[in-house]
């Protein structure tokens, strides 16, 4: 119900947004939980099937970084939007914010630039990385496949609904 | 497009935030109403017509390009 009025671009009922965004802050939480089980249970030696020679093993640091960073945030998120519920000024200035037409836009279109960039160096990258490393190079064009697949799904997705 | 918002605000002596909080924008967004900057949805424009009273052709005045 919710995500077909965000994707037909209904006004939304912002309290069922601080609620649905609380669930997912949860989420997130769960999974900073679950990076640093990870590094817990592996005492640090997180297994990694390919490991390039010379290659020095980072996993540890990341799945550390990635689950506090998750933690942090999710902890952050749930914080706000329960704030919004109890308060209704702020709620309501946020609200607005979150609304306001102009805001939308500029969110919508830095969106739409960071794609095309990020589609335009994954390009440059592809063909820089047929010289340096053809692991990489089918990393990237992986990326750049799932990337034109999730453009052409949201778009098809999108035409249905508006 | 431009319009008169800031010409009709300023006769009232409307402040750019009672503006923005009554057709449920931020002030940044009448700011850049008034600069010429933002064109407003058919929606804004017809809460700041309703707003001001008036109709949307007599606030946002279509250039002759812009006409059909």
């Amino acid at each position: 119900m919710i995500f077909n009025q965000i994707l037909g671009n209904q006004p939304v009922d912002f309290k069922k947004k601080c609620q649905l965004r609380i669930w997912l802050a949860a989420g997130f939480v769960l999974l900073g939980l679950l990076s640093l089980l990870i590094v817990f249970l592996t005492h640090g030696e997180i297994p990694v099937l390919y490991l390039e020679e010379g290659h020095q093993d980072f996993t540890r640091g990341f799945f550390s970084g990635i689950g506090g960073g998750l933690i942090a945030a999710g902890l952050i998120t749930i914080y706000k939007n329960y704030s919004y519920l109890k308060h209704a000024d702020s709620r309501k200035k946020r609200e607005i914010f979150e609304t306001d037409e102009r805001n939308r836009l500029l969110g919508l279109r830095s969106w739409a630039y960071a794609g095309y960039g990020m589609f335009l160096l994954l390009y440059l990258g592809i063909i820089a990385c047929a010289f340096v490393s053809l692991t990489i190079m089918k990393t990237l064009l992986a990326v750049s496949a799932v990337f034109a697949l999730l453009l052409l799904f949201f778009r098809v997705l999108l035409q249905k609904h508006m | 497009m431009k319009n008169r918002i800031q010409e009709l605000r300023k006769e009232r002596r409307i402040r750019q935030e009672d503006l923005a909080e009554a057709v449920g924008v931020t002030r940044q967004t009448i700011i850049s109403l008034e600069n010429g900057k933002y064109n407003a949805s058919l929606l804004l424009a017809h809460k700041i017509a309703s707003y001001f009273g008036s109709t949307i052709e007599e606030i946002f005045l279509f250039e002759e390009e812009e006409r059909v």
